[in-house]
């Protein structure tokens, strides 16, 4: 028994130290800003996240931490519901019953929370939808980037970099997935009336070893590959790893979508990737229209984001918008 | 049978070959040989010939292989371990940290990450073996404890070359020294490191498995528990050592991930313990215990590492895979079956 105590306290010790190491902002995401001082008229605006699994969606977080911060009578209260429907469903409870001004979810699927937004609605709170959109029309704005036509921009963008002919990969997301649908229609209408062949396709669940192991595959079925198409950087990274470790990195171009820093952005300045197209957040539109809304005005109904790409000649200048 | 002698003379090889293929061992390699005869007729335009796809066929089992080498010790003693996948992500993080971040060498981040490791096979060996509670549970426990952590300490976002600074910029890193060398190939390209290091780990859980007396006492508390303690082996001892073990290799496998992916992800891991389980199950270890060994597992590695290969190289749509990996793993276990269950 004693050495098991040890061992624990070792652990415990061991825990305590290394929690001790890490950068006290990074995590800071997950936590609520506390209240502005004084009496002052507060704002408190409740935020569910379907998933803070996903780097994407910690982003998203952050950016609206970041523009909130830069408001001083607003306080975000931040759930993550862990990719758990009904969790998020007692969030919008929790919300309502906490009497928050305004609601902004982030739903992780439609059907089953339509009705808990719907019910936030009829007692007078405002709620925002973000990237993901409920049933019917009880919110009251939708914010969103459309998949369709990013993956139709990076579709075009293919075919003018391979001149209209080529032999192509693609790395699909999911493909029962609706983004990784979205971005493979749109990639289809993209290369439409072109010679551009895409020889091999697989799924790589958003992962990137999962990437690097399609991408060893193609690499042993194809001598000549022209362009990976990856439907997220990390699956874009993976593939270039792959090539790399068979020495055929500079034969081809990697293109992959989200852009974010530390991942998309990150690996085409360092050269890797030939073009990352950005997925916004929609962070701070989200507290610019709760604004609007906390202050009287009327918005728009649906917002849809633009999107950005990422060359390594125009990285530094902040990107060029997509039309 | 129309010439007798003859007929008499067959029949005498057989029952040599018959006995040869129901072995254990037998049993497992006609598995592998029934994935590798698959990827034959199956080739993929030539594809399976070549040298590359074995290479990588074999790097990418790698991972999920070291940590069934733990597995294998953990079942034989009729136990499991469901917290290797996030104890890979835990020490996957604390071993980019270390590595990228605080940029120490090799030497020091290699042990300090198989530490990490085998403090957590530890703590759920100590709850197994002398708090008594089901293997099951407390590595269940153990799973989302690690999870946790390693989210909390990565701060939720992976742990890159690209370093955040104070300011909320970018600051971006080489990989280091360490990475590299474990991604890297030798032999003329030949094998990658990885590979190696799956190999070794087999190595030594085959020699502890079968050449010390605590391997033998890892099957006599599987096979009877009452029976060894009271024939004087050192159970609760014994037991812990092989969580510790497991731990110590999935630490292993955190270095291996940590190193292939440039990066530490606290959602790497989802799902590995059930293919390491998998691996260890269709190499012909029982999961009641007493019964299997390394080079079973090693073969159940080599089994499952090249079905997913044959399945990628061809492109399988994923409902596909999914479906027949199901059917695969049930008829592999079904010739795996010994003549006595």
């Amino acid at each position: 028994m004693r050495t098991g105590l040890k061992l624990v306290s070792v652990m415990a010790l061991m825990l305590f130290v290394c929690g001790c190491r890490t950068d006290p902002d990074s995590n800071s995401a997950g936590t609520a800003k506390p209240p502005a001082q004084g009496d002052q008229a507060n704002w408190t605006i409740g935020m569910s996240q379907c998933n803070l699994g996903e780097p994407w969606r910690v982003q998203m977080n952050a950016d609206i931490k970041a523009a909130a911060d830069s408001i001083d009578e607003v306080e975000v209260v931040f759930k993550d519901a862990q990719n758990d429907t009904l969790k998020q469903r007692s969030h919008i409870e929790e919300f309502v019953n906490a009497g928050v001004d305004l609601i902004i979810i982030s739903p992780k699927e439609a059907q089953p929370l339509t009705e808990p937004v719907a019910k936030a609605m009829a007692t007078g709170i405002p709620v925002i939808v973000l990237d993901r959109s409920v049933l019917g029309d009880q919110f009251t704005c939708f914010i969103g980037a459309d998949n369709k036509k990013i993956g139709k921009a990076a579709g075009e963008w293919i075919k003018a970099e391979l001149k209209g002919k080529g032999k192509v990969i693609e790395l699909r997301g999911l493909s029962t997935s609706t983004p990784g649908q979205d971005r493979h229609d749109g990639f289809v209408a993209g290369i439409a009336g072109s010679d551009i062949e895409v020889v091999f396709e697989a799924d790589m669940k958003w992962l990137e070893p999962e990437a690097r192991k399609e991408m060893d595959s193609a690499l042993a079925r194809f001598d000549n590959i022209d362009l990976v198409y990856a439907h997220n950087d990390p699956g874009a990274h993976g593939a270039y790893l792959a090539a790399k470790a068979a020495g055929r990195q500079k034969d081809m171009i990697f293109v992959g979508i989200d852009a974010l820093p530390q991942e998309g952005i990150a690996y085409v300045k360092q050269g890797l990737l030939g073009v990352t197209f950005q997925y916004p957040t929609g962070g701070q539109e989200a507290i610019d229209t709760a604004m609007q809304i906390l202050n009287g005005a009327t918005v728009e109904k649906q917002i849809v984001l633009g999107s950005r790409s990422f060359t390594p000649d125009n990285v530094d200048q902040g990107g060029a918008a997509v039309k | 049978m129309i010439d007798q002698p003859r007929g008499d003379l067959a029949t005498k090889q057989q029952t040599t070959a018959s006995r040869l293929i129901l072995s254990p061992g037998g049993r497992a390699a006609t598995a592998l040989l029934l994935v590798v005869f698959v990827g034959l007729v199956f080739n993929a335009d030539g594809a399976f010939f070549k040298s590359a796809t074995h290479r990588d066929a074999l790097r990418q089992a790698s991972v999920y292989g070291i940590l069934a080498c733990g597995m294998t010790l953990v079942i034989v003693t009729a136990g499991i371990d469901l917290a290797v996948g996030s104890v890979l992500a835990l020490v996957a993080v604390c071993c980019a940290t270390m590595a990228i971040h605080w940029n120490w060498p090799g030497w020091i981040v290699v042990p300090a990450s198989m530490v990490i490791g085998g403090l957590c096979g530890a703590v759920s060996g100590t709850l197994v073996s002398r708090q008594k509670i089901q293997p099951f549970i407390a590595t269940l426990a153990m799973m989302v404890f690690a999870r946790g952590l390693a989210k909390y300490l990565s701060g939720g976002s992976k742990v890159s070359t690209a370093v955040k600074q104070a300011d909320g910029t970018f600051e971006y890193v080489d990989v280091p020294y360490l990475f590299r060398l474990i991604d890297s190939r030798v032999l003329a390209d030949s094998v990658s490191v990885v590979t190696l290091i799956f190999f070794a780990c087999a190595t030594i859980s085959w020699i502890a498995l079968s050449h010390f007396r605590w391997g033998r006492f890892l099957y006599a508390v599987g096979g009877n528990e009452e029976a060894s303690r009271l024939s004087g082996v050192p159970v609760t001892w014994a037991r812990t050592l092989a969580y510790v073990w497991c731990g110590v290799f999935a630490g292993i496998a955190g270095i291996c991930q940590a190193a292939q992916e440039q990066q530490g992800d606290p959602e790497a891991g989802v799902a590995y313990e059930l293919i390491a389980i998998a691996m260890v199950v269709i190499g012909g270890t029982s999961l009641s215990g007493g019964r299997g060994g390394m080079m079973l597992t090693t073969l159940g590695v080599f089994t499952i590492g090249y079905l997913e290969k044959v399945l990628s190289i061809n492109a399988v749509p994923e409902a596909w895979r999914l479906m027949l990996t199901g059917v695969i793993i049930v008829i592999a276990v079904q010739t795996q079956r010994s003549r006595r269950a």
